[in-house]
Order: structure tokens, then sequence, then C-alpha cells
């Protein structure tokens, strides 16, 4: 049986629908990250699991228990936000304790509770700081250790890492993944970061317009998309409709393809003749802007030296790996 | 820019500033001197100096009951603004928050009419029926709530706009406390410094406040301000020892609202 169930939820506020008929089960101490553009309603469905946004209907079983009329106090849940939240006038100690204070947890056990937290994201000889006097990412930092002090049941994550820099973003992430997995956590992410969520995450929820369009680990929803929106946003994939893509493949085509850049391959000789129009340099990958057959195309090449490089204008062979060929609806 | 042309600047800088000083302190200075004269008319520099003028203020029953009466009102006063307004804002930015372009307009009422005006319109409502209060603490009391309001309304907003409200509501209730602990315990502390600002400005305002309080109450229940205009008539360096004293203290008060303002950090 699933630890989180999700059925049928529905929000709106006024008349503008978030999302409705949402449905999902998140089995116990899985890594579950919710991706989607801005708007898709990835946060709300968050909001409304932490009880901080009521919703119009459905259910919310954590455990077998229907959460949606339990107070947010009493959901046994811990959030992190992206602004970190953290409580001015109180120092690391005090703003990681607050949750066993309001548990009325006995002075000894909760420090020595806060101390195990802390050291948990190597931040105890911070204790006596305050909020204003850390960087962005010892914040955040603060921030798990708090919410994780009350040992949730389930830990949400809004966009925690979006405030920050991207060197301490991929040392967050793998801390966070990390602490999670020690702790056998159960724990939803929200992000608008692809890479973030396919590094992360046992599970994804592709979610578009209130909707949950895909749901896979990170390895189908990459190489197998379900329709366009999903193509498009992980990934930069090639994008072709069933007309470019039978005048490419010289085969009648019957629906909407996706071809991921870096399955096309340049060959000396033979193959699908084609022409560099541009390229731009990613670091270890160089990504081809080529044009084969009335079609412009994407197409990433390790970029292994210099003598490799090939200019703009040079006529080229392209091999497109058949597996790679992704029908989208 | 050379060195000799830093300090020159620098000259000119602290010139100005110690001219504009002088400039401010002098008629304190003035009053000073003269309410610590024996008598100071016919010649250049005053004939002798003497205590004598701030003992028969201090020792004037008179005198020490309108300056209770006048930290009385204005207790009173802040007091029911603080009690009154912190819940107001909390209210108005964490519900309604589009309620704050309504209460900007609001707060500015008690300055678009002239306290003159005023007065005159609170005198005639309060006069009679059941809420006869003119010439009581009362009127004043409210009055002064009135007058303290955007002060209070300004620099607690301005506070409340610098930190998270509803992201730390949030983390707070997301950590098990109600509402009202979350006001209490998170919200309320970080509006210390905004709440100590406006109360100490508002004091020193109100406290100094001549027109409704001569107007509204009068002698009935005499004010430190209307005590000093009924004194006019009396001897100048008695009239002198009053200003000073209670320029020193509000003084003695804004610089302990400074010190104990100061943040921990």
């Amino acid at each position: 049986m699933s630890f989180l169930a999700i059925q049928g939820l529905h929000k709106s506020f006024g008349s503008t629908q978030i999302f409705s008929d949402i449905n999902c089960e998140i089995a116990q101490g899985e890594f579950v990250t919710l991706l989607g553009p801005s708007g898709c309603g990835k946060s709300t469905l968050l909001r409304c699991i932490a009880g901080l946004t009521p919703v119009n209907s459905g259910q919310i079983l954590l455990d077998g228990e229907d959460l949606v009329p339990v107070a947010p106090q009493k959901r046994g849940i811990g959030m992190v936000f992206q602004s970190y939240a953290l409580f001015p006038n109180m120092t690391v100690q005090q703003n990681v304790a607050f949750g066993l204070r309001m548990q009325k947890v006995a002075a000894e056990e909760s420090r020595q509770r806060v101390k195990e937290v802390l050291a948990l994201v190597e931040l105890n000889e911070f204790a006596e700081r305050y909020p204003q006097q850390l960087s962005g990412g010892q914040c955040q930092r603060v921030a798990l250790a708090r919410s994780l002090v009350t040992r949730p049941r389930l830990l949400l994550l809004d966009e925690p890492l979006s405030a920050l820099d991207a060197r301490i973003r991929k040392h967050l992430r793998e801390q966070i993944r990390q602490i999670q997995q020690e702790l056998g956590l159960t724990t939803i992410f929200v992000t608008h970061d692809q890479e973030e969520a396919l590094v992360l995450s046992d599970r994804i929820f592709l979610m578009n317009a209130g909707q949950i369009v895909q749901s896979g680990d990170a390895e189908t929803l990459y190489t197998a998309p379900v329709d366009a929106f999903a193509a498009g946003f992980i990934g930069n994939y090639n994008l072709l409709d069933a007309e470019a893509a039978s005048r490419l493949l010289g085969r009648p085509i019957g629906s909407r393809i996706a071809i991921r850049p870096e399955a096309i391959a340049f060959a000396e000789l033979g193959g699908i003749e084609a022409h560099i129009r541009s390229h731009s340099l990613l670091g270890n990958v160089i990504r081809y802007r080529v044009e084969a057959r009335g079609v412009e195309l994407l197409v990433d090449v390790l970029n292994r030296s210099a003598a490799d490089l090939h200019t703009k204008g040079q006529r080229i062979g392209l091999n497109i790996e058949a597996n790679a060929i992704c029908e989208v609806a | 820019m050379s060195r000799a042309e830093l300090s020159a600047a620098g000259l000119y800088h602290r010139l100005m500033v110690y001219t504009l000083f002088f400039i401010l302190l002098l008629p304190l200075l003035g009053t000073l001197l003269y309410s610590l004269s024996t008598d100071w008319s016919a010649t250049i520099l005053p004939s002798g100096m003497t205590f004598k003028w701030y003992v028969e203020l201090w020792g004037d029953p008179r005198f020490l009951a309108a300056f209770g009466h006048s930290l009385l009102i204005c207790v009173g006063a802040l007091l029911l603004s603080a009690v009154l307004i912190l819940p107001l804002l909390f209210v108005v930015h964490y519900h309604f928050p589009r309620l704050d372009g309504l209460m900007n307009i609001l707060i500015l009422l008690p300055f678009a009419v002239p306290p003159v005006v005023s007065s005159v319109g609170l005198l005639q409502l309060y006069s009679s029926g059941p809420l006869a209060m003119t010439g009581t603490p009362w009127i004043l009391i409210g009055c002064y709530f009135t007058v303290a309001l955007p002060f209070m309304y300004r620099a607690i907003t301005n506070n409340l706009q610098a930190i998270n409200l509803p992201d730390l509501m949030d983390a707070a209730h997301m950590l098990g406390a109600s509402t009202w602990k979350a006001a209490f315990l998170v919200v309320l502390p970080n509006l210390r410094k905004g709440l100590m600002v406006s109360l100490f400005l508002s004091f020193s305002f109100l406290f100094g406040e001549f027109v409704f309080a001569n107007l509204l109450v009068g002698t009935r229940y005499e004010t430190l301000q209307v005590y000093l205009n009924n004194m006019r008539n009396s001897s100048g360096h008695f009239t002198s020892a009053l200003v000073i004293s209670y320029f020193l203290f509000v003084l003695i008060l804004t610089w302990a609202a400074n010190h104990l303002n100061k943040d921990k950090s």
C-alpha cells in the first residue's frame, strides 16, 4: 500500500482553476519531484498537502489517514521554503528548536536533538548566530534542520534551491539527497529545473496547466516523453511534425516525433546529407545547429578535441538511432 | 582627489555641520543661560548664576501635576494605539493585503484637517450627549490616538514589509504554532524596532502638543504645554527653566530609546 495517496484533488481560486482531479501515490521513503513550468500548479499542490492552502475537494491520505480536515500544525509534515523563512529574531539554535518548543519537548532532550540535526547539516559551530549573519546556503540548511528536528512523516521542499547560486545549489542538492536517504524520509520536492529533478528523484511527476502529464523515473521521463510538452520541457528535444519527419527520414511517418540531440551522430560517409549552420560550445558538449533536407536539427556532440570541430557550412552525414525516434502525441 | 583637496572638502563639510549645530543650539543655550541667571536685563552678561528657578519650578505642585497629566495622557494614548494598531496591521497585512491602500488614505486624514478646525468639531461632538467628555483627559487620549496613528501605522508597516510575513507565518504553522503563538513569538518580536521608534517619536510629539490640549481641555486638566502657556506672565527665568526641563526630559527619553533599540548583532 502506498504511504501517501492523493485522490481526485481539486483546487480553484474563485473562478480560476489551479488543478483538478489530481491522483498520485507515493511510497514510503520515496523522493518524488513535482516538475513543471511556473504557474503549472505544483507549488499550490505542495501547499495543499501541507495544509497551508485549503482544497475544494478530494482526499490526501497519509498512512491511511485523510489529511484534508486536519490543521497544518497537526499533520506531522515538515516544509522548507524558497525564501528560507527563518525567524530573524531567533538564533540558529532557537530557530531549529522552535518546533520542539511548540511540542513542549523537555529542554534537555530538545538541546540534544537540535545538536544532532545541526550536525547533520554541518552547522554546529553556527548555533549562536542570527540568520542575517549567514549565507543563503547556510540559511537553507538551517531551514532544513528546523523542519527535520520534529521528525516529520513527510518532508516538503518548495523550490529550496532556487534562490542560491549554481555551485552552492549543486552541493546542497547532494546534501539533501544524502540526508533524505540516510533518514529514509518520504520527500516531495518542487522545482522548475529539469536537471535538479533528474539528478535527485526516485520518481518525477511532470506537471503542466494543473495536470500531471507524465510520471516515472528520470530514465523514462528523459527517454520516453509522452507528449510534445514533456519532450519540450525535458532535455532539448528536436520536435518535428509528421510532414518534416517523413521528409527527414525518407519514409512515411504518421505522427509528431521527438529526437534527442545526442541521439544523432555525425558520419563521414553516408547517412542523411546535412550541413552545419552554427555551433555553440556548452563546455563538455558542442551543440550544432544543422540543416538536413530542409529540416533544422540540434545535434549534441561530445567535445573531444578542438580538431574535431566542424565549421559553419561544412557538409556532413547524419546517423539517427532508430530507437531514439520517439513518437509523441 | 589629492590629499589636500580631500582635507579641504572635509573641512568644508565639518564647517557646515558645526555651523548648523551652532544655529540650532543657540536658542537653547540662551534659554539655558537665562534659566540659570538671577537677573539678566540691562547687562551684557547675567548678573549672577542660580538654581533657584529650577528649585521653584520642581517645588511647584501645579507644575508636577501638569507634568503627571501630560505623562498620563501620552502614555494612555500610545498604549491605546499600540493595542489597537498592532492587531489591525497584522490583520490587514496577513489576511487583507488589499486594504493597505485604503488604510494609507485613512491614516492621512488626521493630517488633512488642521488641529484648530478638528478641535472645534470635536468640541461640538463631545460636549453633550452620551459621550460628553470635553474637559476630561479622555477626549485628549482619544484625540492623541488619531494624531499618533499615522506615525505608528507607517513605521510598523515599513517594518512589516521588511520581513516576509506570509512565509514566516507559514513556517511557524508548519512547525506546530497556532496563529496566536506565531504572531506573538515570531511576528511581534520582529516589529519591536518599528514599534519603539514610532512610540518614542509620537511621544515626543504628543508631549509638546498644545492646540488640542488647550482647546479641548484647557485648565480643567492642565497639561505641561497649557501650564507653560498659563505661566507666560510670570518670570521669564522661571519659564526658561520649564522649557529646559521639558527639553532635557525628551532628550533623555530619546537617547534611552535609541540605546534600547540597538541591534543585538
